[in-house]
């Protein structure tokens, strides 16, 4: 995607990182699950089984997104921390993203 | 026009930006509402950690009678150079930080923001929670005329609408003022933890005396693999604020999981004894408005005004943010009490807000950093080589081999040309200057 870093930089591809279990640091949040509205959809399967590299699998902070073994993008929209990196950063813009109903989503007790 | 629920001004969202806005209005005698998405103000906002004192003693000069809920006053503050295993620290103590109010505390905002909002209510503010905006009312002309909200028959009007939604800045673009959502190379994305300490134990780590010390610690180099961006260690009373930012756009190119990124800095050799038996009780993430100067929305149109993070107001550089907040708020509300008295609430009106505010160090200093962003994109040697170069150099030059000093210094020059030459280093230096320079 971007070769400005060639030459510049420790190679990040080469560096490994530790393994997080995401469910581990979620579980230490409160949340205002909206039953019945899913704040984050995906627009059109078609365009994420197209997508190559699924960036938002990776930068998702709440790991919200994640493919099944069929390759349909599946959103877990109860983990949404609402930072809004997917809305802006899915490179085909295919998400559907609004705020919660008022009240729902994450609550931080220190923040 | 039976039953329509009016005020003389309308706030949407009580973080920073809102609260000062609507507490300058309310004490001008406005009747003003405030919108909250969250249960309470706070409940979706999150920062690194670090709250300016200036521009709160601006709104509100008797603030420290009032309390506030700081963490702890910071009385040292610094960088660390990191590389894979080593750092250098360049650190600044001084008993001028001793004095309270302090310039600058560390803060939790989900205790910070409800202890703002309630200055707010005090002062005469109806802050409404628990409610999503969900579109900007405009008359048949354009002009801003109230809000619709997520709640049955939702619809509440005002003359002026003051917009401190955030950074995902849905009715920004609504009323037009921006044109399109934020590019990913100009938003970073942070992530941290909370994690809970012992307060003695905290202070022996980081060598503070007592509660009244803090530390606020930002990290480069290694915290975020050599890319542009920043690793933070804050402590809170009995905890202590750790996370990465970096920009989206890196995140996105290099298929990085932000909470790894954090979780290899908490392991990194240096910052994993102070995190020791620690209890991690908070994750969370946020997005951070980098656009800069040149790209910051209007910020005003017929009957609405736009402030804090949804109209990109940040240093990143200083890590300033909530008290650019706080006084665009003010000014915000004292154009509106003007417009008020004027009886005009038009764009051309409402452009005193900008030229308000061009006074300040709130635009001032967002001019003179206007090239930062696009400096630390194109420069990425900054964070990754430089730092690993201080490293190396500062490891030879500590180290006694029984090697003529002579040669160590042509060794360390050597170091320097072999990753980056000459003209580079020149060059680099450059354009740091004209970044830093505006």
């Amino acid at each position: 995607m971007s070769n400005r870093h060639n030459g510049q930089t420790a190679p990040v591809a080469d560096i490994k990182l530790p393994h997080v279990n995401i469910d581990d640091l979620i579980v230490c949040l409160k949340y205002y699950v909206d039953e019945e509205n899913a704040h984050i959809r995906i627009k059109d399967q078609a365009v994420c089984a197209a997508c190559n590299p699924k960036p938002c699998l990776a930068f998702c902070p709440a790991h919200v997104f994640e493919t099944d073994r069929h390759g349909r993008m599946m959103v877990s929209y109860q983990a949404c921390v609402e930072c809004g990196s997917c809305r802006i950063a899915c490179p085909f813009r295919n998400v559907d993203w609004r705020l919660p109903r008022g009240g729902h989503g994450v609550a931080y007790k220190y923040g | 026009m039976t039953g329509r629920l009016t005020f003389d001004a309308i706030v949407v969202g009580a973080g920073p930006a809102g609260v000062a806005a609507a507490l300058t209005m309310a004490r001008g005698g406005l009747n003003v509402i405030i919108i909250e998405r969250g249960r309470f103000a706070g409940a979706k906002n999150l920062f690194g950690g670090v709250f300016y004192t200036h521009a709160l003693a601006d709104v509100l000069p008797d603030y420290w009678e009032r309390k506030p809920p700081f963490e702890r006053p910071v009385t040292e503050q610094g960088y660390w150079m990191l590389s894979p295993d080593s750092v250098i620290r360049v650190m600044h103590k001084s008993e001028r930080y001793q004095k309270e109010p302090a310039d600058a505390y560390t803060v939790l905002r989900a205790r910070f923001d409800p202890w703002f909002a309630e200055q707010a209510v005090a002062a005469g503010a109806l802050l409404i929670t628990r409610t999503t905006v969900t579109q900007l009312l405009k008359d048949e002309r354009g002009r801003v005329i109230g809000v619709d909200t997520d709640r049955p028959e939702g619809k509440v009007y005002a003359p002026v609408v003051i917009i401190a939604e955030g950074v995902n800045n849905l009715l920004t673009q609504q009323a037009g003022l921006i044109a399109s959502d934020l590019p990913p190379k100009y938003v970073a994305l942070a992530v941290k933890q909370y994690i809970n300490l012992p307060a003695k134990e905290l202070q022996a780590r980081f060598g503070l005396s007592g509660p009244r010390e803090g530390v606020a610690i930002d990290v480069f180099g290694d915290a975020t693999l050599g890319l542009p961006g920043t690793g933070f260690i804050y402590t809170d009373q009995s905890g202590i604020s750790i996370g990465v930012g970096m920009l989206l756009d890196e995140f996105v190119t290099h298929r990085l999981r932000p909470y790894e990124v954090l979780e290899r800095f908490k392991n990194h050799p240096v910052v994993r004894p102070y995190l020791e038996g620690g209890e991690v009780r908070e994750y969370g993430a946020h997005l951070i408005p980098e656009m800069g100067y040149d790209r910051m929305p209007k910020l005003a149109g017929d009957g609405v005004m736009v402030a804090g993070d949804a109209a990109g107001m940040v240093d990143a550089l200083h890590r300033e943010g909530t008290n650019l907040a706080i006084t665009a708020g003010k000014i915000a509300g004292e154009t509106a009490l003007a417009a008020h008295q004027a009886g005009d609430f038009s764009a051309a009106f409402l452009s005193r807000y900008r030229q308000s505010l061009e006074g300040t160090f709130v635009l001032q200093d967002m001019k003179q950093y206007r090239r930062m962003t696009d400096f630390l994109e194109s420069s990425p040697q900054f964070m990754g080589t430089y730092v690993n170069l201080l490293n190396e150099a500062a490891l030879r030059y500590f180290t006694a081999h029984g090697i003529p000093k002579r040669t160590m210094e042509h060794e360390i020059l050597k170091m320097v040309r072999e990753r980056r030459s000459f003209t580079g280093v020149a060059w680099d230096m450059l354009k740091l200057m004209r970044a830093m320079r505006g």
